[in-house]
């Protein structure tokens, strides 16, 4: 087998002196699309912030592409093109949409392709393209999400890591946003995709993994096809 | 009526040199979120630099290389400045409290070190240009008059810098989310000191274009950074807008108070002013709530 | 109350003991100068230190109550005429009106607005003092300021041996006075609101009357040591007002630490003694002070007193330990 683009070996973190990560082991291979899922607060976002480089590893290896990228500044992560859109990203309030995207494409490598991926952009989301002017913070709850979601793309990831894209959403937004996550792994890029909604990650990724306690409890292709009360089951423990 | 007129350009001469002194402290303050107490002091070293490399009694270079000179210098002590006495205690929980130790520790660093260069004589420059000029049938030094030009022409250079450069939009993002500007790759430590330096500049500017107007002292802008405080308290710290408009308010509030009421009681008018607009309204007049 | 003798009471009467013979030891009047400044610093820091580290209040106008205390002694006691041992009581009282005044606007403001309000209420009452010449001065200060008398016995004529022990005193029982209140309901209330304000608040906690009773208690004795000290040099200095004092009592008390009252106490007679040594290299001094503050800050966050305490557990532990 070829070597997994993002390998996670016995990660171990936390903030401060709280302990979150207790040892995560988990990969990622190529064209793949891995869902992470778990109850809220066992550690998917910090892992996320781990791998990206806002938290430094106590112990334990991020390999990308074979190199280890644990602990480097989050400006060297996104140089090797993984890109790390996180829960709730209010983004840059101030400034408008389309300032907001243009900066997405601030490292070096994304910028010769800023204004083809704009496009790309504004083509997946149209109503970004209608409401370019604005300031972000006048954008709704769905939108700020279509943005964050397109200031990761504006900085042409090879591996696009999502934290809760759909958190807070009305059911419709969510189906919207759902079908272009869904376009955009489809382009082949590598996808980490949390989401509480399990069902839509076996719908859009090959394999899940189950974050609890900080570690991961389960590891299961996505076309092992669960039904509603096994996953019910893997939160709540066995009845 | 001429003293209606002379009250109001004296007033637009002050507001000039307090919108790029507060700007400048309003920069620093809405990118690293600390106020810089050695604000003033840069002034000072600006002036004095600009003496050295300009006057006849220094190296003789002339004004206009004083005044290159010194902003070039004041961006390199701003950058070299945030290095040592902001960044090493960014992550403190205290920050805010540290930063006004550490950067009045800077600002004695400065204002001695100023003195054991260049002593404590009073010295002052060369106007950039000599001579008197009639604006609204009354005389005013053609200097005073390129202050009134250069203030606005140098704020205008720094919204277009902000609002359109790559590193100027990154200064304001790195501003309203440290986090995000970290995931989207940028180098947020790079971003802090160049606004900094920044800053450092515009007081240099101000420093020297004040330094033919008053005696240059160590303490040359001690007065104007409490006005400039005031102004960007007033203004609402942080928008660019409301500070700029501020001291022009303030620069003509001041100059009208001087004339009726006189200058011991000014500051005190001022204080009160300042006083009542955060009563009414917290995050000052221009402030945005929150 | 039993004494603790071997814990911090044993260290505090130490100290007490050592600062009232230490007089009688160090060879020169000058020396003895430069302890009763370091006292009085140490009571403005550490009176400050109590707004500031336990309450959480920015207040950038703490040398202002000093200021004016030494102001309002200086001038009650020469121009009306009233003997310097009420004054300086006076001058208390006089801070205690300054803090009430400046606690109007700081208290709906937040974080660096308190910074920068307080700040300028400094600014503003050095200004006042400048503009009201006849009455204070000016520029030039307010000089020949009366002296400390008891009877016919002056303090100004023994070699500074009164003051010294009258500067003493008045630390002590500032912080007998510190000690009380950092302990009561009061004082622990004030720690609660900097620690969680929201939660201080749905506890019933007022916010402003809180504020405003902190700055007080902080004014009372800072105000007094400004009476001593004009009484003791014998003029009132627009300088107090400057950057210069500000900074000095600032880093007294971060060098000496936050979080306890004597922290700053002995951040006072550190940097005094460090500044006195250095006295030859002229402005140079202030270099080396200025980089001093800034690696200490970065090294020895929780200040000196943090070294100095675990040296005491440590001396304490040298000792043979009773079964």
């Amino acid at each position: 087998m070829a070597q997994p683009i993002l390998e996670i070996d016995d990660l171990v973190t936390g903030y401060g002196r709280t302990q979150v990560l207790w040892g995560v082991t988990l990969a990622l291979n190529e064209g793949e699309r891995i869902g992470l899922f778990g109850p809220n607060g066992h550690g998917k976002s910090t892992l996320l912030k781990t791998v990206s480089g806002l938290l430094k590893p106590w112990r334990g290896a991020i390999r990308l592409n074979g190199e280890s990228i644990g602990g480097v500044q989050p400006r060297a992560v996104v140089d090797r093109g993984l890109i790390h859109v996180p829960q709730g990203n209010v983004l840059f309030p101030q400034l408008t949409v389309v300032e907001n995207l243009r900066l997405g494409a601030y490292a070096r490598r994304a910028r010769a392709e800023r204004e083809p991926n704009l496009a790309r952009v504004f083509e997946l989301f149209p109503r970004l393209a209608e409401r370019r002017r604005q300031l972000s913070r006048t954008l709704s709850g769905g939108e700020r999400q279509m943005l964050a979601i397109g200031v990761g793309l504006m900085g042409a990831p090879k591996l696009l890591m999502l934290d809760e894209p759909t958190l807070g959403l009305a059911p419709k937004l969510k189906d919207e946003l759902l079908d272009a996550i869904g376009k955009i792994s489809r382009v082949g890029v590598p996808l980490v995709l949390v989401e509480q909604d399990v069902e839509f990650l076996v719908a859009l990724t090959d394999r899940l993994y189950m974050i609890n306690h900080g570690a991961v409890a389960l590891d299961i292709a996505s076309t092992d096809r669960l039904d509603h009360g096994e996953i019910m089951q893997m939160y709540f423990g066995k009845g | 009526m001429a003293t209606a007129q002379s009250v109001f350009l004296s007033g637009i001469v002050l507001g000039s040199l307090y919108a790029m002194m507060a700007t400048g402290l309003s920069l620093v303050w809405t990118t690293l979120g600390i106020f810089n107490f050695a604000h003033g002091i840069f002034m000072a070293v600006g002036a004095l630099v600009a003496w050295q490399v300009g006057t006849d009694l220094g190296w003789g270079l002339g004004p206009a290389a004083g005044l290159a000179i010194g902003v070039a210098v004041l961006v390199g002590i701003g950058f070299l400045s945030e290095l040592v006495v902001v960044r090493p205690f960014l992550a403190r929980r205290d920050v805010v409290l540290i930063a006004v130790i550490t950067t009045l520790s800077a600002s004695i660093f400065f204002e001695n070190g100023t003195l054991l260069i260049w002593g404590a004589r009073y010295k002052q420059l060369e106007p950039l240009i000599p001579g008197k000029v009639d604006l609204l049938s009354t005389a005013i030094s053609a200097h005073e008059v390129l202050i009134i030009v250069i203030a606005p022409l140098t704020l205008v250079l720094l919204w277009l810098f902000l609002k359109f450069t790559r590193i100027g939009s990154a200064i304001r993002a790195v501003s309203q989310n440290r986090e995000s500007a970290l995931l989207m790759g940028m180098n947020v430590s790079l971003l802090y000191s160049s606004a900094f330096a920044l800053s450092a500049g515009l007081a240099g500017l101000s420093g020297i274009l004040l330094g033919s107007v008053r005696f240059i002292t160590p303490s040359l802008g001690a007065e104007p950074l409490v006005k400039a405080l005031i102004v960007a308290i007033f203004g609402g710290l942080g928008s660019l807008g409301g500070t700029i408009g501020a001291a022009y308010v303030i620069g003509l509030l001041e100059a009208i108070s001087v004339y009726f009421i006189g200058l011991y009681w000014t500051p005190a008018l001022l204080f009160g002013v300042m006083i009542l607009v955060l009563l009414v309204r917290p995050t000052g007049l221009f402030g945005r709530k929150g | 109350m039993r004494l603790n003798l071997t814990g911090p009471d044993g260290a505090r009467l130490l100290c007490l003991a050592v600062l009232v013979v230490l007089p009688f030891f160090v060879p020169s009047a000058y020396v003895r100068h430069l302890i009763i400044v370091a006292v009085v610093y140490g009571v403005v820091a550490s009176n400050w230190n109590f707004s500031l580290g336990y309450g959480g209040i920015f207040n950038f106008g703490h040398l202002a109550f000093f200021g004016l205390g030494a102001y309002a002694s200086a001038i009650l006691a020469k121009t009306v005429g009233i003997t310097p041992w009420v004054t300086i009581v006076l001058a208390g009282v006089v801070a205690v009106i300054a803090a009430i005044i400046v606690s109007v606007p700081v208290l709906r403001l937040k974080g660096i607005y308190v910074v920068l309000v307080t700040f300028a209420f400094s600014q503003l009452c050095l200004q006042l003092i400048m503009s009201q010449q006849g009455m204070t001065g000016g520029s030039q200060g307010f000089p020949l300021v009366p002296q400390l008398k008891l009877g016919d016995y002056s303090f100004a004529s023994d070699d500074k041996f009164g003051y010294y022990f009258v500067a003493l005193f008045l630390l002590v029982i500032s912080t007998l006075y510190l000690e009380r209140l950092v302990r009561s309901n009061f004082g622990i209330s004030v720690v609660a609101l900097r620690d969680n304000e929201d939660y201080a608040v749905s506890r019933g906690i007022s916010l402003a009357r809180q504020r405003l009773l902190t700055l007080v208690a902080s004014a009372l004795f800072t105000g007094m040591a400004g009476g001593f000290f004009s009484t003791y040099t014998r003029v009132a200095s627009p300088e107090i007002f400057g950057f210069g004092p500000l900074s000095l009592a600032l880093s007294m008390m971060l060098l000496g630490g936050t979080g306890s009252i004597y922290g700053p106490i002995v951040g006072a007679f550190v940097i005094t003694i460090v500044s006195e040594l250095m006295i030859d290299l002229g402005p140079a001094r202030f270099l080396i002070i200025a980089a001093m503050i800034i690696l200490v800050l970065l090294f020895y966050p929780g200040g000196i007193i943090v070294g100095l305490r675990r040296a005491y557990d440590e001396l304490l532990k040298l000792r043979p330990t009773r079964a």
